[in-house]
């Protein structure tokens, strides 16, 4: 812990630090990035990327936070955990876009990924939902594995140590053990815990996940994102679902936005205020979801954007 | 070219058994096949007449199977042989399993063979009175359903348990493969039991139940006595008795060598494996005459004729079946079919929508539907739910029982109404946030109220099960669908139809 003894250190350094320490008996695959902090010469930790194609909001959004070889290494393993829970179509923005995704796992390659796999466990039937988002194809298009977990022998049993009400789950293995974890959210309306964002994506890698719900479900939430800090979180806000959430179909909007985060609380501070509150009609404060509230409470990330380097930049 | 002809019909036999598995294989997600994967059942004559008796009306999908009953009155049973893949299971059981010197001595057969006219006699009467429950004896559909209840759950089970010790030997990376959910149906055991039983019968003759069971092989049998195509010996027989011995239906009476009963040959030409070569096969002009043939006594008609219409009527009159209190509310169809009452008429339990339905949501009933609907599918939500965006069950229906839709025709068929428990409800009964059945609800039929707490839309909702599927409560879910026992079409304006 000398880290702590450095005064001249950030609270998310810290926070990082201490993460690693606690998560590193079980992520023991996660400390070739922490190793790396010293390389973070990057600008900026939370980059919003506005205005071009899909490709080009990735390029732009990834460029200041120090480009996807800050986080992948030559011949490691990615895994991102998108958002192809539903089987709708890509305009219907209940499922990542595809032309994103594509850009994703391109840019995970050209940073020199040995092989990158897209997970998720969907919540239709996982056939339908990958070929009615077109996610299947575009991830396999880009040379990518995109994997289901419909099955539970892809899921491992852990102790989930800094839970407060979840203390184990069944989580995807892959996504504990791999070399590089990058989330992958699309910012969606959903009635029950108000919005669903990075660190409600992160529950898909849950076996269960409908006994989330019947313990608490934003706890639940924070308890899971304490398993494994998201590498990298790309939040997918081209076009988000604002009404009839998460499944859809409901009203859209184009945000055309791509943001790219190295911490999830933050990225879903961000995109949190994308919506409007419905009781109020304002956009919603990040304290008013009550997950990344939690989240911030157990120390996984900023909720105050005002603390953490953001960066505005245009892709056109 | 006579020492070829039992190897070819042996592949023959081995090939159609094959591509009826490979059939049953690729009926499933995404059912892209050019070949309709009910093929099989589509040539069935048999499915093919009781289903037009009971359905009152020609079936078009059936309509292929008349074709074959053409071909076997010009040419004659070939069918049994040849192609029928029960006949191919049973001749390869009946050759593994049992010696010829362990099986039955021979007696006289006439009352066992005239059963199965018996047996047809009951079925045709029954498809009058509009009950199938003879399908249940229809070889194809018995194999079909066999092979998708008994057979396929231990396939996926047997994969599932060996996929992480194959996964062992591969590198890891890429060879990550999800197991394949454990498909399940209740009355597996049963339908096991009933096919084993068929197979044992062969202990006692050869092709015991092509000879004496079969109401497929008596329809044939009943067609093919005009055979052009036929059975000759000529004055070479030495009355060796090997024919008589080998012939896999016993259509070649002992004392009589040189003839044989037309009707119930299957031109398996083993015949043709003549000592003295006296035995050939030609056309020749028909000829109704038969030799010790069975005695259809009037008396054995006319008890046929009332035990099939006493048994429809017993069944007909069984509570389930009718108006009574007893209606089984729990008992949904598959999206598209036909009412209850004909539904049960017309299904004939083959299990190709039970194999399709991609998230197993389909099972067999035992008796839940009451006598006459024994293995038809229905709507189990709490192990599946009906897939919003599929059709599968209704484009792999041979009798049409379930009518082929258009994906969009579908998702407004209201096939049952979701209703909640408030007293089990997590969002009622706890002040919890839970409303897993809101988020899942692919039509907007759950709404939450101020305390986000769920309330089912009735207009809208279609009864696809998907919120008593996924209820995270223990057991019985807390949120049930209920058939009122007739589907209805949904206003468009209320749905959510747009895909």
């Amino acid at each position: 812990m000398d880290h702590s003894k450095n005064q001249k250190l950030t609270r998310r350094q810290f926070i990082k630090g201490a993460a690693v320490v606690t998560a590193a008996p079980l992520v023991i695959d996660a400390l070739p990035f922490y190793g790396s902090l010293a390389h973070a010469s990057s600008e900026a930790d939370l980059v919003i990327a506005k205005t071009g194609s899909p490709t080009k909001l990735l390029q732009a959004a990834m460029a200041p936070i120090g480009g996807m070889g800050r986080f992948v290494k030559k011949g490691q393993r990615v895994v991102i955990k998108a958002n192809i829970a539903w089987a709708r179509t890509p305009e219907q923005a209940c499922t990542n876009n595809p032309e994103l995704l594509s850009a994703l796992i391109k840019m995970c390659y050209e940073a020199g990924a040995k092989r990158v796999a897209v997970w998720d466990h969907t919540c239709d039937n996982y056939q339908f939902c990958f070929s009615r988002s077109g996610l299947k194809e575009a991830g396999q298009k880009a040379g990518a594995d995109v994997l289901s977990g419909h099955g539970r022998n892809v899921y491992k049993q852990v102790e989930i140590p800094k839970g407060k009400k979840l203390k184990s789950a069944e989580v995807l293995r892959d996504v504990l053990e791999t070399d590089v974890f990058i989330n992958f959210p699309i910012p969606k309306h959903h009635f029950a815990t108000e919005l669903t964002l990075g660190m409600k994506n992160f529950i898909g890698i849950v076996w269960d996940m409908e006994l989330l719900h019947k313990i608490d479900l934003h706890q639940c939430i924070a308890d899971i994102s304490t398993l494994r800090k998201p590498d990298l979180v790309v939040v997918d806000a081209i076009r988000i679902l604002t009404t009839n959430g998460p499944k859809g179909p409901g009203k859209t909007e184009d945000i055309g936005e791509v943001i790219a985060s190295t911490d999830i609380v933050a990225a879903d501070a961000y995109a949190a205020t994308f919506f409007k509150h419905p009781k109020t009609g304002k956009p919603f404060k990040p304290e008013e979801v009550k997950f990344v509230k939690l989240a911030y409470e157990m120390g996984l990330g900023e909720i105050d954007l005002a603390k953490v380097r953001v960066k505005k930049v245009s892709a056109a | 070219m006579r020492k070829i002809l039992p190897y070819l019909r042996r592949s023959i036999q081995i090939l159609s058994f094959l591509f009826l598995l490979y059939l049953v294989i690729r009926t499933a997600f995404p059912l892209e096949i050019k070949i309709p994967v009910d093929l099989y059942l589509r040539l069935d004559p048999f499915v093919a007449i009781i289903s037009a008796l009971t359905n009152k009306g020609l079936i078009e999908r059936m309509l292929p199977a008349f074709g074959v009953l053409l071909l076997v009155i010009i040419l004659g049973n070939f069918f049994c042989g040849w192609f029928c893949p029960m006949g191919s299971v049973i001749d390869f059981f009946d050759r593994i399993l049992f010696r010829e010197k362990k099986r039955a001595k021979p007696f006289d057969d006439q009352s066992l063979r005239r059963f199965r006219y018996g047996v047809f006699i009951f079925s045709i009467v029954a498809g009058l009175m509009a009950f199938q429950v003879m399908y249940i004896l229809d070889p194809i559909s018995l194999l079909t359903r066999t092979l998708v209840i008994a057979f396929y759950p231990p396939a996926i089970f047997v994969y599932n348990h060996f996929l992480p010790q194959v996964q062992g030997f591969l590198p890891k990376n890429p060879f990550i493969v999800s197991s394949i959910p454990l498909p399940v149906f209740k009355v597996n055991l049963f339908i096991f039991i009933f096919f084993i039983a068929i197979l044992a019968l062969g202990v006692i003759r050869k092709r015991f139940w092509c000879r004496y069971l079969c109401p497929l092989g008596t329809l044939f049998s009943i067609f093919s006595r005009l055979r052009i195509f036929k059975r000759s010996v000529t004055d070479d027989c030495t009355s060796c008795q090997k024919c008589v011995k080998e012939c896999p239906m016993g259509a070649i009476p002992a004392e009589a060598p040189q003839d044989y009963r037309q009707q119930d040959c299957i031109s398996c030409f083993k015949c043709l494996e003549c000592p003295p070569g006296a035995v050939f096969f030609h056309f020749n002009k028909p000829r109704w005459k038969t030799v010790n043939g069975v005695n259809l006594s009037r008396r054995y008609v006319l008890g046929s004729l009332a035990f099939g219409g006493l048994s429809a009527l017993m069944i007909k009159t069984n509570p389930l079946q009718s108006e009574s209190g007893l209606k089984n509310n729990r008992l949904i169809r598959p999206p598209g079919s036909l009412p209850e009452a004909e539904f049960v008429a017309v299904c004939t339990g083959c299990g190709e929508c039970l194999k399709v339905c991609p998230n197993n949501a389909l099972q067999s009933t035992f008796l839940e539907a009451g006598l006459a609907g024994l293995y038809t599918p229905r709507l189990v939500s709490r192990i599946g739910y009906c897939e919003e965006f599929c059709n599968f069950c209704g484009r792999v229906c041979p009798t049409e029982a379930i009518k082929s839709l258009t994906i969009e025709e579908k998702r407004l068929i209201q096939i049952g109404v979701a209703h909640i428990d408030k007293t089990r409800c997590i969002a009622w009964d706890t002040d919890k946030i839970c409303l897993v059945c809101n988020e899942q609800c692919s039509y907007h039929a759950i709404i939450g109220d101020d305390k986000k707490r769920p309330i089912v839309k009735e207009e809208k909702c279609t009864g696809c099960g998907i919120c008593e599927n996924k209820c995270p409560v223990d057991g019985e879910s807390a949120i049930i669908v209920y058939s009122s026992g007739v589907q209805k079409k949904l206003k468009p304006e209320n749905s959510n139809n747009k895909s």
